[in-house]
């Protein structure tokens, strides 16, 4: 593994990475080998990820039939795992909390009541999404950044920021730069920036060295999950982003 | 640079685990552990039993089936023994009060069983680490242009997956084990098997592109 830790233009193993990247391309329209799946699958991915990919497999059918291989991989090896010898009486401890639960308050789902501009919104969104950002809303309310621009913060329990933003057709989010990486993915409407049109599923991924000011489609309010990590680095993220472009 | 989750399950434990395995003359095989077609069905029924008239006969049968395995999965991901316990019991637990959710269209029990004690594992812990994202995720791509109407059919997917991977060989199956069932990272798998971290790659590569039905062959 690369060390992110190291800027990726000094890194001694960027040509390595870069070689591999060549030498692997143009095998697979979709390459759906990469780590983030396994990751997943495997447990092993910060929430703030999953949440990210979890939403774009619920607007994106090649990213979630790469997530049902994956988990299915998974599912095979736990068919194929070793007998653990259980404590004596698991069984009946396991039947003894069924009982338990069976005789007690059918927890019932809370439902969410909320009264609140920009929740109607929020109830169409896709799951996880918008469990996570109805819950989220109870606790941080909209807020506004300018003209048209409002976002909420999401609590994942990541260290990474995670934030929903709301961006009404044709108003401009703030000239930005970022500290770290930020991965937004367009959940409904679109929006533009200096690098080109982003719909539903896509994507954008920004740089600590890109500022941009995204633009919302006139066809409708957008809504953008965003991910952001402080001070992290991405490996040969100029070569990502120019990919992303279509350079 | 994604971010990793991951408690008690760094590569040196997970070294001395291989070595033991190896000593043992133990081996990945899907072909005489792996459940068959009827078994699926019958654990299937179990769940369907315990949804539609709350069968505790159907919820032994499972119980049996998976609890072991459960155990040693929390166990081979870094819990202690007594705590896997804990665990597996209340993903047993889930599995019959979520019994109602279970699909046999969109996936087997043991894909549904998995995700419910992976999800159980990951409400444990909170620890990060961090491996490289290709850039030829299909997340960092734009959108395909797809017809509205193909909706994805995990069913059909898993039933792919599993025709195809019976037919891997070892060291496929041995890589895809370490990196989608243990959590591993590419480079930890290298560190782990001492293979070029390459040669790794371009294992999981193969095997995952025979998963998805490419044309694309071993050369």
């Amino acid at each position: 593994m690369l060390d992110d830790n190291l800027d990726p233009t000094i890194s001694p193993q960027e040509s390595d990475s870069f070689e591999e990247r060549a030498a692997t391309m143009g095998k697979a329209t979709i390459s759906d080998f990469g780590e983030i799946y396994s990751n997943y699958a495997a447990g092993c991915l910060d929430p703030a990820f999953c949440l990210l990919l979890e939403t774009q497999a619920a607007l994106r059918p090649d990213v979630a039939r790469a997530v049902a291989r994956a988990e299915t991989i998974s599912g095979v090896f736990l068919e194929t795992e070793e007998l653990a010898t259980l404590s004596a009486g698991a069984a009946d401890k396991a039947m003894a909390m069924i009982d338990a639960f069976e005789a007690g308050e059918r927890p019932i789902t809370a439902a969410v009541k909320m009264a609140g501009e920009g929740l109607d919104e929020l109830l169409d969104l896709p799951e996880p999404l918008r469990e996570t950002a109805l819950h989220s809303f109870q606790k941080h309310k909209w807020q506004s950044l300018t003209q048209g621009i409002r976002r909420i913060k999401l609590d994942t329990g990541s260290e990474a920021d995670v934030e929903l933003y709301r961006i009404e057709p044709g108003c401009t989010v703030p000239k930005h730069s970022h500290s770290g990486s930020e991965f937004t993915l367009v959940v409904a409407g679109g929006f533009s920036d200096e690098s080109g049109n982003f719909g539903p599923g896509d994507i954008s991924l920004k740089g600590p060295e890109d500022t941009h000011q995204p633009t919302g489609d006139l066809d409708g309010v957008c809504f953008a999950l965003a991910v952001r990590d402080g001070g992290l680095r991405f490996t040969g993220m100029m070569g990502l982003i120019q990919r992303l472009v279509g350079q | 640079m994604v971010l990793l989750y991951r408690k008690g399950c760094n590569s040196a434990d997970l070294s001395a685990l291989y070595e033991c395995e190896a000593a043992q003359g133990k081996h990945v095989s899907l072909e005489t552990s792996g459940s068959n077609p009827s078994e699926r069905e019958r654990l299937a029924d179990c769940v369907e039993q315990i949804a539609a008239s709350r069968s505790r006969a159907a919820f032994s049968e499972l119980f049996e089936y998976f609890a072991p395995r459960l155990k040693s999965y929390l166990i081979r991901l870094g819990s202690e023994m007594s705590h896997a316990e804990e665990i597996m019991q209340e993903v047993m637990l889930n599995v019959w009060r979520k019994a109602e959710q279970y699909d046999r269209r969109q996936a087997s029990v043991s894909t549904w069983i998995f995700r419910i004690a992976r999800n159980r594992r990951i409400d444990s812990l909170r620890r990060t680490n961090k491996p490289e994202l290709d850039a030829e995720d299909p997340m960092l791509q734009p959108a395909e242009i797809e017809q509205p109407d193909i909706t994805v059919n995990r069913g059909q997917i898993e039933e792919k997956v599993r025709e195809v991977i019976e037919t891997l060989p070892e060291e496929q199956l041995v890589l895809l084990k370490a990196a989608f069932y243990e959590g591993l990272s590419h480079s930890e798998i290298a560190k782990s098997y001492g293979i070029p971290l390459g040669t790794v790659k371009s294992r999981i590569r193969l095997a995952f592109s025979r998963l998805r039905g490419s044309l694309e062959r071993d050369h």
